[in-house]
């Protein structure tokens, strides 16, 4: 079965594709049971269906092909609990025959989209309230939903809107201490942003230097701005009240609700005039003050641009979308003080404590996620410096709300441009391609237990009899809040074997994920995907074939990377080493004492090189990288799929040269070569790297040599592939080209196997690395030898 | 004699028939009438019976005298008059100022109060006793008099009387001087000496402060006064209580004098002295004579000489030095005994308003000359004293101990305006640089160089006059001496011939360079200020007034407005429009970036003006709290501008009821709960706690000033809200019920006036004595953070401050002490200044010097601010009777010691002191001490109080009331405000049209029957039913229209006020405010003068009687 085969259809990676039955044998697989679930995955065969779903009333599981149906009697058996569940009405006509979507054999992933009716109370309670989630299964009375609904509806139309014609909130947050150009620059594309929205796009805009702005977009005298102390940090009340939105808590039936107007949100098509206009009026506030960096409070922006989204009580969506251009000096959140003298952290600061203002401004920001996730609001930050920003304290919020996180260098970059393009893409239908507030429910068999799930999402920590008491990443649930997520975005979700269950080998179970989300339109999808797998006994052959290196390579990334917040490096590598020596032991094939009769099958092969490369990446290692680079690469590992993990993980590298087609070569210093051009691909970085006679030759300019059209083609054949690469990505990776010795050469050395090095004896006329650290040749033999320990 | 008489001047006289009896000194009640008027008094308080009749038709024509003479003498004075900033007044302005006329007005002021009404009405009773037989004289005499006054003009003319009078002031033998000034100014000059006296002339007719004129006399000339004898009214009174006819005063402007006069005047030994008109001369002179040597000398002017008190009844004229100064006594006369009944109401004292200006020389042979009342009109020529104008001494001579100053019963205390308004053909101040190093100070108490210090060894050392250390003088400052004492290059060197001069400071008095002047308006926009016109008056006013801040590139300009929330603006020209930033934490205050919203004049008039425009609209449109947070409003323009320091100017409307400071309604709170009311009823004149006050400390000391108009419907709790303006040098204006129609103009004029009146930034202020005295405290409006220095965020021309003095050893008889202001201030041009500004003035051990040398204006004007002071603190009664009781100590004192005789029969005043007790009844009557006002009246009135000038204190207790149906068209000469009419309804008649005015508010009362023709014209009503609440002065196109606009005009020059109008008519509540201002009748917040002074002697007869 080919892995990636099934994910196709699926969205779904597991680690192990079929599961011991028993605990201790689960745990002495090393790699836990894992499944990486790309919810959202785009497919072209995916089944739309206009109505809602069937629920299981005992479990909440969505009728799916697995489930047992009893035509006659107009009964099925939930697959999950065996609960017996009756068809409503409008399955009348079901049959052998006549099968609803939800229930051919080959849709394991169906889509409900309910008509564009206004969602019945019933099936729209998510929208105000993720807090009463799993009631529609247990009966929560409709009465309460109802109130809900209402309350939302009526708390939204005061943004003068219906309900239904609002669409998702934006609040732009701008650092007014850019200087000019860069402001200028920024200033257009936030112009274009706007132009672009859709009419019913909810738009604020917040502007901070020292202080935070908020301007008033309903006001037409004058340019209006609440101006907000930089240094306070504001609780929602608070700011609500000095916005003037607070709503009022208590509604009584029937009687409306006070509105206070207000101007600080409006529909784009209310206020496009005022937003340009206070956008262009936006002017930088940069103080040259010498030896000082400029004010700025991008904490206490976000916090007011978060006040603001509560109080106006959107649940529609929104992103709160920070564009900054330097560190925070002062307020909340603070990286650093405004003093030149006083660096910013660097990773040493922070393993020595030398970064004072480190762990109040995380803490600061968690809390500033957990409001975040109540309110479903995203929180995307571009961060356009030379130096760093507070990326790394800021990577909290950002990664559980599932927002985009920017570095780059300027707003006056085609990166920062399109970065921000793509996220306001629209589909054919002219929605936003954006999902918002959804959340990601689990229902399993029994003897499965969720223990929890890496990747950029909130436990709601909802607890059923099938949430594990062991807890991986966010744990204790079987619900998670996504502010919002990506048709790319991916979960890494971990189970384990239910102690007491005496399983039979050979069973099935199955595990069904429930994606709530709002859609481009805001209407609620729902897409649930079922999967199911069998139990084997122990010691079966099968355990090891159905060994998905790839997803185990990224699961244990992901492990790793999460691991890494919390101890050093060092431990962290010394936990991966652990590992992946019991791990070998476990599944290789060797003679006892024997390091050279040592072998791996071939669906195992991989993995050591994997491990290899992942405790040298930057995600392990993070020297050479500021924190928030680090945070940076951390967030992004966390979000993608395999593929794009495993890229992370060990770069591709591909050969051009006057042979042939491009090949992947090795990931070595081998490979480099005068004669050749390479690409290599780490996801962050595109390097083209030519070998010195073609940069010379190139330099000769035969390229343009009509009698050398094959050296032009062999130029533009990496070009044209990078260029591909580079386009699904967001953030784009950075494009390099460098010639062979040269010093942009720094990015593909760095990545390189260093096989050969200065301290190697035989060189062979290859390239050597100038390094201490151990080549994958010594890795692997080292490996080797301790497997074989007994 | 005739002489005297002059200064009488008439000009009060004059202006007021009645007045005449201003001159008070002049005692010429019948000697009969003042034996019994005490008894009289008691009994009848009827007086005015008689008189009633007479008043009325006085008021019609007679008083020829007063009017007629002062008038003449007036216009040649006027003309300086007109004082440059002040006419704020805005259309009007440009009315008559300048001309003559204004002189004329004042004059009228004077004359307005004393004079007038009383004399005429109550006829009989008081005569000043003085010239005994005189009676007859006296009125006669006096009146002409007066009508000599003319001769007051004329100085010549009175030369030769003067050289009578002079002759008398030999006697006091202090002034040598003097003969030479009679020539001079005629009158006038005899008084050199005392120049005080000329003044009185002169005086009179100037200052407005008519009032004291009376008493100013004296001094001057004290020769003089006898003649003048003011009492010429009060003769006439005296003479034939009945005769009121011949008081008609009131008509009198015309003519009357002549008549009366001559004759008379002997009588006028009471006005007379002071004035001592040369017109009269012959005829006083002979009979004051006798008295005048020792009047003459004695008054104010000569320190030496003994100043005889006045008495009631009698005049103690038993000593020819009291007789002279002294004066005026009450007499009940009249009424001899029989008691009839009635006191002689031409005979009480009245202030007598001067007509002309006149000339003073601060120094005169060394001598200190004392000063002019507060409220004349005088031209200052700084010899080496300090003008009174910046400062004034309750004494003008020393008490050498304090058992001497206690056994007087007054109280020792400086009134310091250091930047006041000089007149107009007075000589600048000069200003020198004496370069790095900066002025020469004493090395031991810091004091500056000034005209008292001595130089000596040959100019190589100096004795601190302050102090008495030497001190080497420093070597580029030496100068030898001249055989006379004095460096050959005194006069030359105004430090060193001038008691005020500004010296350049030098780094060494800067903690930073010099703030440039900074702008910063706040404005209430909170839904009930928008509603009621309140914002968009104040947009107006200062979208006008922008350009006449000053101009310079520095000058900075900023503004805000606020509800429940702040609201600044950002101003800087790089903006398309001004932006609105809103600061929403009225608790925890903070704002934008200075640099946005705190800009140059020149970048931000542009926005400021769409602005100011936009304002009232928007607010309207958006719709607007209820609430307003002033003090965090102001907290925040205070963060605004806190690095420069600047005025911040409130505009506030409403109770603040939210945010910081807020405070509550404890005026309804204090009604509900009575008990507690009564007991406590002076709490709420407190503020309500620390919050304002620890705020306005920290302006200070961050040099911004505050200025708070307050236009409201309704209780604000001015007493919390005060404070802030007090701590930092400023003031708070009170519209109160704020009416957009009318009180606009007054609105834009008050801003107007504070910005552009002489001022000054980050002041420090220091008051030096001479060892033996030492400072005891300060009052004013201003911060004291140090025991020495008080910080003064803010000065202007219009702030006194009170320094209250304590001796702390024995002084030298005959020998000088000196005190010494210096105040350290920017100017709006960014200068640092020091203006220094040195008074010296003699000691003496004689308790009948200093009754002599009382400054009454000045000593009342303590009286008033220490009241004031107390208020709060002290439950009313307890203040109340402090008041009275101060002022019945004093009288006692000089009973016991200085006068000689008496009958008991007699109240004897102190010539100087002779309208302290009119003073202290209208005191007690007045807004402050009363305890049935609104509590924000009484909390504006004593923070008026606070920083009031010398010169408005007395109006601001007994205003000024003038009769404004009948003034027709007029000679050039005549002084443009009409005759001065007495605090009495006795002179207010049905069918006239009256106006009063403070200093402040302006009354115009329209009498029932008031000839509609008169009403169209003035008015443009046709009968007083349609008389309009909202009143708005305008101009018609008619003589009379005319007329009353020019008044109006120069009455707001002299006050620099732009006053608020209100029309009042009988039956109507706004007619009982009128009628409540008349202190001299009886109302239920007080006895009538005449009792009150009925009360006063009974009093003193106990007290002496006991002891």
């Amino acid at each position: 079965m080919d892995f990636i085969e099934l994910e196709a259809i699926e969205g779904l990676r597991w680690s192990w594709n079929s599961w011991p039955a028993s605990k201790p044998e689960c745990s002495a697989l090393i790699v836990p049971l894992s499944v990486m679930c790309t919810p959202l995955m785009q497919s072209s065969e995916l089944p739309i269906l206009t109505y809602d779903p069937l629920l299981c009333s005992q479990c909440g599981a969505v009728l799916n092909p697995y489930a047992r149906v009893d035509y006659t009697s107009r009964i099925w058996y939930c697959p999950f609990c065996y609960a017996k569940n009756p068809f409503p009405r409008s399955y009348s006509g079901i049959g052998e025959t006549n099968l609803p979507a939800e229930l051919f054999p080959t849709y394991s992933t169906v889509e409900y989209a309910p008509g564009r009716k206004i969602p019945s109370p019933r099936a729209n309670p998510g929208g105000p309230s993720l807090n009463s989630k799993h009631n529609w299964a247990n009966g929560l009375s409709s009465t309460s939903l109802a109130s809900m609904a209402s309350f939302s509806s009526s708390s939204l139309s005061s943004l003068g809107g219906d309900l239904r014609g609002l669409g998702p909130a934006f609040v732009f947050v701008v650092d007014a201490c850019t200087a000019e150009e860069e402001l200028r620059a920024l200033k257009n594309e936030l112009l274009l942003v706007v132009e672009q929205l859709p009419e019913n796009a909810l738009v604020g805009l917040i502007t901070f230097d020292s202080m935070v702005r908020v301007h008033d977009l309903g006001f037409s005298e004058c340019l209006r701005v609440v101006l907000l102390h930089g240094d306070r940090e504001l609780s929602s009340e608070q700011t609500q009240q000095f916005l003037g939105v607070t709503h009022i808590k208590q509604q009584y039936l029937g009687k409306a609700p006070v509105i206070q107007k207000q101007g600080f949100l409006l529909p784009v098509s209310e206020c496009e005039f005022n937003i340009t206009t206070t956008i262009e009026e936006i002017h930088s506030s940069v103080q040259a003050m010498l030896g000082h960096r400029p004010q700025r409070c991008t904490g206490t922006a976000i916090l007011a641009a978060l006040g603001l989204l509560e109080g106006c009580l959107i649940n529609t969506g929104s992103r709160i979308m920070v564009f900054t251009s330097g560190p925070a000096t002062r307020g909340p959140g603070i990286v650093v003080d405004t003093d030149f003298r006083n660096a910013i952290r660097n990773h040493r600061d922070l393993v020595n404590g030398h970064a004072p203002y480190y762990s109040k401004s995380s803490s600061f920001y968690q809390r500033v996620s957990q409001r975040l996730s109540d309110a479903s609001i995203v929180l995307d930050v571009f961060a356009l410096s030379l130096d760093q920003v507070g990326a790394a304290e800021l990577k909290g919020p950002v990664e559980s709300s599932g927002g985009f996180m920017m570095l780059g260098e300027s707003f006056e970059s085609s990166q920062f441009r399109k970065c921000v393009r793509h996220i306001f893409n629209r589909d054919e239908e002219g929605n936003l391609k954006m999902y918002f507030d959804a959340t990601i429910e689990i229902v399993t068999t029994k003897d499965v237990k969720i223990c929890g799930a890496l990747g950029p999402c909130v436990s709601l920590q909802r607890k059923n009899n099938l949430v594990s008491k062991n807890e991986v990443g966010e744990g204790g649930t079987y619900m998670w809040k996504l502010g919002t997520l990506t048709s790319k975005t991916c979960f890494a979700f971990f189970f384990q074997v239910s102690d007491e269950q005496k399983v039979q080998p050979g069973s099935a179970f199955s595990i069904q994920f429930i994606t709530r989300y709002r859609y481009g339109n805001m209407g609620i999808r729902k897409r649930v995907t079922t999967a199911a797998r069998r139990w084997v006994g122990s010691h079966s052959p099968e355990i090891a074939a159905g060994f998905d290196q790839e997803a185990a390579a990224s699961v244990m990334a992901r492990l790793a990377i999460n691991r890494a917040e919390k101890c050093q490096a060092r431990d962290v590598i010394r936990w991966l080493d652990d590992g992946l020596v019991s791990f070998a032991s476990k599944f290789g094939d060797y003679v006892q004492e024997d390091p050279s009769s040592f072998r791996l099958s071939s669906n195992f092969s991989l993995y050591p090189q994997f491990m290899y490369y992942l405790r040298r990446s930057q995600f392990i290692d993070v020297f050479n990288s500021t924190p928030d680079e680090t945070a940076f690469f951390r967030l992004m590992l966390n979000r993608e799929g395999v593929v794009g993990s495993l890229i992370m993980i060990q770069p591709t590298l591909l050969e051009y040269s006057f042979d042939g087609p491009p090949i992947p070569v090795l990931l070595d210093v081998r490979s480099i070569s005068p004669d050749v051009i390479l690409l290599f691909d780490s996801y962050f970085h595109v390097v083209i790297h030519y070998g010195s006679k073609i940069a010379q030759w190139k330099k000769l300019g035969y390229d343009k040599d009509p009698n050398h059209e094959n050296l032009r083609k062999l130029l533009e054949a990496p070009e044209l592939d990078a260029e591909q690469l580079v386009a699904g990505r967001i953030p784009a990776p950075k494009i390099i080209k460098c010639d062979q010795h040269g010093s942009q050469a720094r990015f593909l050395l760095a990545k390189l196997n260093p096989s050969v090095t200065h301290n190697s004896t035989y060189t062979n006329g290859s390239d050597i690395i100038f390094t201490d650290d151990l080549s994958l040749q010594v890795f692997i033999d080292h490996l080797q030898g301790l497997a074989v320990q007994s | 004699m005739a002489a005297p008489g002059a200064p009488r001047p008439n000009s009060n006289t004059n202006n007021h028939p009645s007045q005449p009896p201003p001159p008070n000194y002049n005692p010429n009640s019948n000697p009969n009438s003042i034996a019994y008027n005490l008894s009289n008094l008691n009994l009848n308080p009827p007086p005015s019976m008689p008189n009633s009749g007479s008043t009325p038709s006085l008021l019609g024509q007679p008083p020829n005298f007063p009017s007629s003479a002062p008038l003449p003498g007036v216009p040649s004075v006027s003309p300086p008059f007109s004082r440059p900033g002040p006419p704020p007044g805005v259309l009007p302005r440009p009315a008559v100022p300048p001309s003559g006329p204004p002189q004329s007005t004042l004059p009228p002021n004077l004359a307005p109060f004393r004079p007038t009404g009383t004399p005429i009405g109550q006829p009989a009773p008081f005569g000043y006793r003085a010239p005994p037989g005189s009676i007859p004289l006296l009125t006669g005499s006096n009146v002409p008099p007066s009508s000599g006054a003319p001769p007051p003009g004329a100085f010549p003319s009175s030369g030769l009387p003067s050289g009578p009078v002079v002759s008398a002031p030999p006697p006091p033998g202090t002034r040598p001087s003097t003969p030479s000034p009679p020539l001079t100014t005629g009158p006038l000059l005899p008084h050199s000496s005392a120049s005080s006296v000329f003044v009185s002339n002169g005086p009179p007719s100037f200052t407005s402060g008519a009032l004291p004129g009376g008493p100013r006399f004296p001094p001057a000339s004290s020769a003089s006064k006898p003649p003048v004898g003011p009492p010429p009214t009060m003769g006439f009174a005296g003479a034939t209580p009945e005769t009121p006819t011949m008081h008609s005063l009131v008509g009198s402007p015309a003519i009357a004098a002549p008549p009366p006069g001559t004759p008379l005047q002997p009588a006028p030994p009471f006005s007379a002295p002071p004035q001592g008109v040369p017109p009269p001369p012959g005829s006083y002179g002979s009979p004051t004579w006798p008295r005048h040597p020792g009047q003459v000398a004695p008054p104010p002017p000569i320190p030496g000489s003994v100043q005889p008190p006045r008495m009631f009844g009698m005049t103690p004229q038993p000593l020819p030095n009291q007789s002279m100064t002294a004066i005026p006594v009450l007499g009940q006369t009249g009424a001899p005994v029989s008691g009839t009944s009635k006191v002689d109401l031409n005979q009480i004292p009245h202030p007598i308003p001067s007509s002309s200006p006149m000339l003073y020389e601060t120094l005169q042979g060394n001598q200190a000359n004392p000063p002019p009342p507060a409220t004349s009109d005088y031209i200052v020529r700084d010899t080496g004293n300090c003008s009174p104008r910046y400062m004034r001494c309750t004494i003008s001579q020393i008490p050498c101990t304090a058992d001497l100053l206690t056994a007087s019963g007054m109280q020792l205390a400086l009134l310091v305006q250091p930047l006041a308004l000089p007149h107009p053909s007075e000589e600048p101040i000069q200003v020198v640089d004496f370069g790095e190093s900066g002025p020469v100070r004493c090395s031991r108490c810091k004091g500056y160089i000034n005209p008292f210090m001595k130089f000596i060894d040959q100019g190589r050392q100096f004795i601190c006059n302050l102090c008495g250390y030497t001190d080497e003088t420093p070597r580029d400052y030496r100068c030898n001496l001249g055989p006379d004492g004095r460096r050959r290059d005194a006069d030359e060197r105004p430090e060193l011939c001038r008691g005020t001069v500004e010296f350049v400071a030098t780094k060494e008095y800067m903690v930073r360079g010099p703030m440039p002047p900074v702008y910063f308006f706040l404005i209430d926009v909170s839904m009930n200020a928008v509603q009621t016109g309140a914002t968009a008056a104040a947009c107006s006013a200062i979208s006008q007034v922008i350009s006449d801040l000053p101009e310079g590139p520095q000058t900075m300009v900023g503004i805000a407005t606020f509800d429940s929330t702040i609201h600044f603006y950002c101003l800087k020209r790089a903006l398309r429009q001004p932006s609105m930033l809103v600061i929403p934490d009225v608790q925890d205050v903070y704002t934008p970036l200075q640099t946005d919203v705190v800009v140059q004049l020149s970048e931000g008039r542009q926005h400021l003006e769409v602005l100011l425009e936009t304002i009232p609209t928007m607010f309207k449109k958006n719709g607007t709290p209820a609430e307003s947070s002033f003090g965090a409003a102001v907290q925040a323009a205070f963060l605004a501008i806190k690095s420069s320091g600047g005025k911040v100017l409130v505009f506030q409307s409403v109770l603040p009821s939210i945010g910081l400071g807020s405070l509550s309604a404890r005026e309804a709170e204090g009604r509900t709960n009575i008990s507690a009311r009564q007991k406590e009823a002076h709490k709420l004149l407190q503020p309500a706690d620390k919050t304002l006050k620890t705020m306005a400390m920290e302006f200070a000391e961050y040099q911004v000033c505050v200025d708070v108009f307050i236009t409201t419907q309704t209780y604000v709790d001015i007493a919390s809200i005060s404070v802030v303006p007090r701590t930092t040098g400023g003031q708070v204006y009170y519209y109160y019920p704020f009416s957009a129609v009318s009180d606009s103009a007054k609105l834009y004029n008050d801003l107007r006036w504070n910005v552009t009146r002489p001022q000054g930034f980050e002041a420090v202020m220091r008051v030096r004595c001479s060892q033996g005295i030492q400072v005891q405290e300060y009052h004013g409006n201003f911060c004291k953070r140090t025991p020495t220095d008080v910080d003064l965020p803010g000065i202007d021309c219009d702030k006194t401050i009170m320094v209250t003095l304590k001796h702390d050893d024995k002084l030298q008889d005959g020998s000088e002490c000196a005190f010494q202001c210096a105040l350290l201030y920017t100017t709006v041009y960014g200068q640092r200044r020091i203006r220094l500004t040195t008074l010296s003035l003699p000691c003496t051990s004689m308790l009948s010097n200093l009754f002599r040398s009382a400054d009454l204006d000045t000593q009342f004007a303590c009286f008033l601010k220490e009241a004031a002071h107390k208020i709060p603190s002290s439950p009313l009664l307890q203040v109340r009777e402090q008041v009275t009781n101060l002022c019945i100590s004093i009288l006692l004192s000089y009973r016991k010691f200085c006068a000689t005789v008496t009958s008991s029969g007699q109240l004897i005043l102190p010539e100087a002191l002779k309208l302290l007790p009119l003073y202290t009844l209208a005191l007690m009557k007045s807004t402050g001490l009363q305890s049935d006002g609104r509590i924000d009246d009484r909390s504006i009135w004593i923070n008026y109080v606070s920083y009031l000038s010398t010169p408005l204190a007395i109006p601001l207790v007994y205003p000024r009331m003038v009769a404004i149906h009948n003034h027709g068209p007029k000679d050039k000469d005549e002084s443009l405000v009409p005759p001065v009419i007495p605090l009495s309804s006795d002179h207010v008649n049905d069918d006239g049209i009256y106006l009063l005015e403070n200093g402040e508010d302006c009354l115009v009362y329209i009498g029932n029957s008031v000839d509609s023709n008169i009403l169209q014209q003035l008015f443009g009503i046709s009968s007083p039913n349609e008389i309009p609440t909202q009143f708005v002065l305008q101009q018609y196109d008619n003589p009379l229209s005319q007329k009353l606009n020019d008044v109006v005009n120069e009455i707001r020059r002299q006050r620099c006020s732009y006053l608020r109008f209100k029309l009042c008519k009988k039956g109507d509540p706004s007619g009982a405010l009128f009628f409540s201002y008349l202190v001299e009748d009886k109302s239920p917040s007080g006895p009538s003068y005449v009792e009150f002074l009925v009360h006063v002697h009974r009093e003193i007869q106990m007290k002496m009687s006991s002891s």
